[in-house]
């Protein structure tokens, strides 16, 4: 595949996965551009009582795609010895410091832990400080030999963009790579750019999970964590609890042989689902990945309403690459619960990485970098009520009721209108159809096995979604 | 990784505490002690340099005990002037384990004492309050994940056979201080059977991950947890589930049995103290496959051979390769060299 940008030339882009990479681009010999993870940041943060500043931490540890290590507040209980232990045993690279305007001493007590902890060895931790100077010279006494840094009050986008990008620079080493969350984000405003409508950029990687939300003036709303449907997948057992990944699979299954799975994909990079079994774990720790990125997103503070409001959802990595087109459109689905209609669309493999790598050196041309899958309409109707859809094969009238989720593929553009409602929702050819979702929100699954898998197995089978013939799940 | 002989590094990372420490370059063998400490109990904060009168510059000045030492209630700490002696004296028994940037010190209660131990034969290469770090030359098989503490013991075949499970059965206080060879599959009784009976560790294929949170807690992952508690030490050599060992690798497993060996759970290392010449490695590396549903793991054996890509039953597309059993994707088989 020949990336075209801007400026005409090809870059050839080496995309990692796993454990290996996928180089793109017209040269054999080496690549322009090299698109990582990069090295794990483990981060402390060193917090006040403030809940703005320590949602603002999260947001930046999100940002930067950093491991949260742990997380020390003022306010919390423990002696200096509990907290420099928790901090020891949490090895952070680097610790971001937010002290509250009149509660320097509760900080400098954390900063005592932190050089009790961590201040010996080759290998100290870097201190980000934000607090005022008076404040800012008492903390770097108390860290003693740690390096420390000023960072700006993390309450604005722009100061959190300043720290995040300091971040970013402890991940990428010495080297000179593109981080894939950097571009994501920078596929992200291509797309916006390009197309003059918020994008929605979300990546499930094996070891990675994103979300970059870009409006069509380049505000970005980006997270990023270290959960994937691959080496990350036990952290998100981890961190979800197995029973909810457990949830959304089309057959029974108990959770030590689950878990068992699991922990053997997280060992095995880049391993191949072979089974309808194994393709429908990696879908629901997909769906884990994103939904538990949504939450953390929602404690930090970001902007949750943009998200949802997004009307244009582009899947990239593993999420786009499932055999069948329904498999990523459930899985953004289910992830993402969204309201009102969207447009689904996923990336042709690895292009829209590139495309974003290269976007962050130089402009670049994302033009058929994309597939549109599937336009999505979220009812709650409390009554029956009709969606029309109009394609090249003229106008079907469907008739939704509370719980009714089904796709109706279509032919060349498309048109959705509401009984009832001027609205009307357009799109253009699409590889699956239209969507309707009437299942409510939030989604409610069935506690018991027994109720749930059949209703999780009606959604699968309701978009084609699983190759299941009958007794082979 | 299949078994290798060469020097090795293993870092053995340390508890606040530390009271004692080995000289960089100092000869040790796997079980020595390489460093020792105490665990504190509530500290109390000690006004130093503020009762002296001094800034906290000056402090070290008039100390008169370093951080780490061990005092007694009303032992002085520090002391300044001459003829109107102004001094500060220890409130508790206990060690000094801060001083605080305003020049007040910290003083903690011992209620217990800690002690690490290598697990190579070699040289200290590193030491610092956080870690030590000791290179050595070993037989050594890496694992994929290691649980509890480092463990140092005699290896002893338990297991019947490659493919046999660790039957708790098989497991005695007979076997105290000893790592034991499982087979495919160690279970949580079998673990927590060998913990009872003083067993240093247990090292086996597979172990099953609803038995590590049985064992460890439900926090355990796949990326192993070393800990410094008193649990079981489980090293998984293949993964999670059943995985029947190659020969390659319990071969030489059983012929090292009634070395002495030692399990560094943080690296997820099996290294085992025997002469380089002690085991005859076969050329062939051993390869292993993730089963289809990805809930264990097995040996390929005989004759495997590239086929093209081909289309498996989740429609998923990938290169396979032709075994005795069918295809399986290239990409869920792997050497272990």
């Amino acid at each position: 595949m020949t990336v075209a940008t801007a400026t005409g030339l090809a870059a050839t882009v080496d995309v990692a996965h796993e454990s290996g990479s996928t180089r793109i681009g017209p040269r054999a010999d080496a690549a322009d551009l090299r698109v990582t993870m990069g090295e794990p940041l483990r981060l402390a943060v060193l917090v006040g009582r403030e809940p703005a500043n320590v949602a603002a931490a999260h947001a930046v540890a999100l940002g930067a795609n950093a491991d949260l290590a742990v997380t020390l507040s003022t306010a919390g209980a423990g002696t200096l010895l509990e907290r420099a232990s928790a901090l020891r045993e949490a090895r952070p690279n680097a610790v971001l410091v937010i002290a509250d305007k009149g509660d320097v001493q509760g900080m400098i007590e954390l900063v005592e832990a932190l050089r009790l902890g961590c201040a010996a060895g080759p290998n100290t931790p870097i201190l980000l400080v934000s607090a005022d100077e008076k404040a800012r010279a008492r903390i770097s006494a108390s860290a003693g030999p740690l390096r420390s840094e000023a960072v700006p009050a993390p309450t604005t986008p722009s100061a959190r963009e300043a720290i995040v990008t300091r971040l970013r620079a402890l991940r990428r080493g010495g080297g000179d790579i593109v981080l894939r969350d950097e571009a994501i984000e920078a596929a992200a405003r291509s797309l916006a750019l390009a197309n003059g409508r918020a994008a929605l950029v979300l990546d499930v990687s094996g070891s990675s999970t994103s979300l970059a939300l870009v409006q069509p003036d380049g505000a970005l709303t980006a997270a990023h964590s270290r959960l994937g449907v691959g080496s990350g997948a036990d952290r998100i057992v981890a961190r979800s609890g197995l029973d909810r990944v457990r949830r959304w699979m089309p057959r029974p299954i108990d959770a030590p042989a689950l878990l068992e799975r699991v922990f053997n994909r997280a060992r095995w990079p880049d391993a191949v689902a072979p089974s309808v079994l194994t393709l429908a774990l990696e879908m629901s720790l997909a769906r884990e990945a994103v939904a538990h990125l949504l939450r953390d997103s929602e404690r930090a503070g970001l902007d949750m309403r943009a998200i949802a409001n997004a009307r244009w959802i582009v899947a990239t990595g593993q999420l786009a690459r499932f055999p069948r087109a329904a498999q990523t459109a459930l899985v953004v689905l289910d992830a993402l619960l969204p309201a009102g209609t969207k447009l689904i669309s996923r990336e042709r493999p690895d292009a829209l990485v590139v495309a974003g790598a290269i976007a962050t050196r130089s402009a670049t041309d994302v033009a058929g970098m994309t597939e549109d899958l599937a336009l999505v309409t979220s009812l709650s109707p409390k009554r029956a009520t009709t969606v029309t859809v109009t394609d090249d094969a003229g106008a079907i009238d469907e008739k939704v009721v509370r719980g009714a989720f089904f796709l109706m593929p279509t032919t060349g553009p498309v048109q959705i209108t509401f009984a009832g409602s001027t609205a009307r929702e357009t799109a253009g050819p699409l590889a699956l159809g239209v969507i309707v979702d009437a299942r409510g929100r939030p989604l409610e699954l069935p506690q018991r096995d027994a109720e749930r898998v059949p209703t999780i197995a009606r959604w699968y089978s309701a978009v084609a979604c699983l190759p299941i013939d009958e007794g082979t799940l | 990784m299949s078994w290798q002989y060469g020097a090795w590094t293993a870092v053995h990372r340390l508890p606040l505490g530390l009271s004692r420490y080995p000289e960089v370059g100092q000869a040790v063998r796997a079980g020595d002690i390489i460093a020792a400490g105490t665990t504190y109990g509530v500290p109390v904060r000690v006004a130093t340099a503020r009762r002296l009168g001094i800034t906290p510059a000056d402090l070290e000045r008039v100390l008169r005990v370093s951080v780490g030492a061990e005092v007694e209630r009303g032992a002085l700490l520090a002391r300044t002037g001459r003829r109107f002696v102004r001094a500060v004296s220890a409130p508790i028994d206990g060690r000094v384990v801060h001083i605080r940037a305003d020049g007040d010190l910290e003083l903690a209660p011992i209620v217990d004492r800690w002690i690490v131990r290598s697990t190579l034969d070699g040289t200290v290469t590193a030491s610092d309050d956080l870690a030590v770090t000791v290179e050595g030359a070993a037989w050594a098989l890496q694992g994929v994940a290691g649980y509890g503490p480092d463990a140092i013991g005699e290896l002893t075949l338990v297991a019947e056979g490659a493919s046999a499970d660790l039957v708790p059965s098989r497991i005695d206080v007979r076997q105290r201080g000893r790592i034991l060879i499982g087979g495919a599959r160690g279970g949580a009784e079998a673990i927590a059977r060998a913990h009872a009976c003083g067993a240093a560790g247990v090292i086996a294929g597979a172990v099953p991950a609803g038995g590590l949170r049985v064992v460890f807690g439900e926090d355990v992952s796949a990326q192993g947890s070393p800990s410094r508690a008193d649990t079981p030490t489980v090293l998984c050599l293949l993964g999670f589930g059943h995985a029947p060992l190659p020969s390659q690798i319990f071969a030489p497993l059983a012929t090292l049995a009634g070395s002495r060996a030692a399990i560094h759970t943080e690296s997820a290392r099996l290294f085992v103290f025997a002469p380089a010449d002690a085991v005859q490695l076969p050329s062939q590396p051993a390869s292993l496959a993730l089963v289809a549903d990805w809930g264990a793991l097995r040996a390929v054996d005989g004759v495997a051979s590239q086929a093209a890509d081909m289309t498996f039953a989740s429609e998923v597309v990938g290169a396979a390769i032709m075994t005795a059993d069918g295809p399986i994707p290239a990409a869920n088989v792997k050497s272990l060299v």
